[in-house]
């Protein structure tokens, strides 16, 4: 087998080096993309083992949340069930992918303290394990999406490609948002809890358990300038058969752009000391 | 493509360490200094430690250098700058050939994992793809002589059983550079013998090992050539013969 390796570690040489070196860890981390695929499958089937359900626990547990909220909260706001019901589920499940990879990426280095200080890996691919990851668990909760989908009859409404599309927005941006994170916590050990405080703000302002049309028109600014809103509505709204606000790309598309510029100048700044920072 | 030849070089290798104290790593002690507008400590609070300081390092096939030097004198740093996992903040190190570090034995190790799934996870993060580690698993599963165990998560083993999957694991991959903390010494008689044999299959191939250890007879059985290191400044590379001599000095 050809083993052959080479490897040649320099010190600084400057701002622009070191975005070079960033850019090389990018690329080693995109040729061993099955290398963080094999993590994160690790990850899930570890995680579960000797369960019978496997991570189906979480989808289950969601799904009876979604049926409580769907059907009380329902009531509650006077909202009939055949429409709260698969509002809910879907902004659960998405929402839920969104909150759990920002608060495992907080993880994303610290947790993998003991490969990164004795092997060449590239640091990326740690990132895009937690993603990975949190798509898998995505895939298991995808069940109750099309569940409540199909049962409600909106299946044939829904606009797959563009809900696909809003999907690819969603990681685009999580992604930058755990790589943050992740440096950040490797540096500073009570940023965890602090993410997990704001995440956790968010799911109380961003309508996940309530309708955006129900808010008055003068606090509008709680959805149009929340990045959380714009995250789901772009896969929500296209399940749900109804079309996504042009401003809502511009904005993820904007965040995406100007969150992997800053992120990645960062890394690039930190990547040396991230080891150290364990 | 004929690979070229298994070497290690090191060019005036500086290695700071930046030790952050449990002070640094709170945002609210981080903040709360700048808003009373003390200055910031010495690099944003932490003490920089010079682990490495101009270390110069030739390497080629077939070497086996033994390293010694009182705790905290920069071992396991220079190993873990030679895995890759450390860069330097000055000079160079240039590794040909493919690298197998076995520096913290429970690091690196899901522990609640089984062995089996921890040789599957080891393979494919030395670079294996899926179907190669499928292809080596029984010769490592031999090798570990672990036999059922293999099937029980990790957290069940003992010391030298960890010793034995970890080594198993590491060794399977055809690495040229095996870089070694001491705690090879961890497994029983039985394991330390094929062990033994394996390490000297690997210098056979002609591959480079480099072995940290306080263990002088340790250091006499498997290596060649010897450097010490005292505070992160390294004696010239010289033969094992002189083993006293640079143990003297």
């Amino acid at each position: 087998m050809d083993t052959a390796t080479h490897m040649l570690r320099t010190g600084r040489q400057g701002p622009l080096f070191e975005v070079q070196m960033a850019l090389r860890d990018l690329r080693a981390s995109g040729e061993r993309i099955d290398l963080a695929w094999s993590l994160a499958w690790h990850d899930v089937v570890s995680r579960y083992r000797g369960s019978i359900l496997g991570p189906l626990w979480i989808t289950l547990s969601m799904g009876l949340m979604i049926l409580g909220i769907g059907v009380l909260w329902g009531e509650l706001f006077r909202v009939p069930v055949q429409t709260f019901i698969p509002f809910v589920a879907v902004g659960i499940v998405f929402f839920g992918t969104v909150t759990t990879t920002i608060n495992e990426g907080c993880e994303t280095f610290v947790g993998a303290a003991g490969m990164l200080s004795q092997t060449a890996l590239p640091m990326l691919t740690f990132v895009w394990r937690t993603v990975m990851r949190n798509l898998i668990y995505l895939a298991h909760h995808l069940v109750i999406v099309l569940g409540v989908l199909v049962y409600f009859g909106y299946w044939q409404s829904a606009n797959y490609p563009i809900a696909l599309l809003g999907l690819f927005f969603l990681v685009a941006n999580i992604a930058w948002i755990s790589l943050l994170v992740g440096i950040i916590s490797a540096r500073f050990r009570d940023i965890p809890q602090i993410v997990q405080s704001i995440t956790q703000a968010a799911a109380i302002m961003t309508p996940v358990f309530w309708l955006p049309d129900r808010i008055p028109e003068r606090y509008h600014l709680i959805l149009d300038l929340n990045p959380f809103y714009h995250l789901l509505e772009a896969v929500r709204a296209p399940l749900l058969g109804k079309g996504v606000a042009p401003h809502t790309y511009l904005f993820l598309a904007g965040m995406a752009v100007v969150g992997w510029g800053l992120t990645f100048s960062l890394f690039s700044n930190t990547r040396r000391r991230i080891v150290h920072y364990l | 493509m004929k690979a070229p030849p298994v070497s290690i070089s090191c060019r005036d290798l500086t290695l700071r360490f930046p030790v952050y104290g449990v002070d640094a790593k709170s945002l609210k002690k981080h903040l709360a200094k700048i808003t009373v507008g003390g200055k910031l400590g010495r690099h944003h609070g932490s003490t920089d430690v010079t682990a490495l300081s101009k270390l110069n390092l030739e390497l080629k096939a077939g070497d086996r250098l033994g390293l010694i030097g009182h705790n905290g004198s920069g071992k396991t740093t220079l190993l873990r700058a030679l895995s890759g996992a450390y860069e330097p903040d000055e000079g160079e190190i240039e590794v040909q050939g493919h690298i197998a570090a076995l520096l913290d034995l429970n690091l690196g190790i899901d522990p609640t994992a089984t062995g089996m799934d921890n040789i599957r996870l080891r393979g494919r993060i030395a670079g294996l793809s899926a179907k190669q580690v499928d292809e080596r698993l029984p010769e490592i599963a031999e090798f570990s002589g672990l036999g059922p165990f293999l099937e029980m998560p990790v957290k069940t083993y003992s010391a030298g059983m960890q010793a034995r999957l970890a080594f198993a694991a590491a060794t399977a991959v055809e690495a040229d550079v095996l870089l070694m903390d001491e705690w090879i010494a961890v497994g029983d008689a039985d394991f330390q013998k094929i062990a033994h044999k394996r390490l000297l299959k690997l210098v056979e191939r002609a591959g480079i090992l480099v072995l940290a250890s306080h263990d002088v007879e340790l250091l006499r059985l498997y290596c060649n050539k010897v450097m010490r290191l005292e505070g992160g400044v390294a004696s010239p590379v010289t033969d094992i013969k002189k083993l006293d001599e640079l143990l003297a000095a």
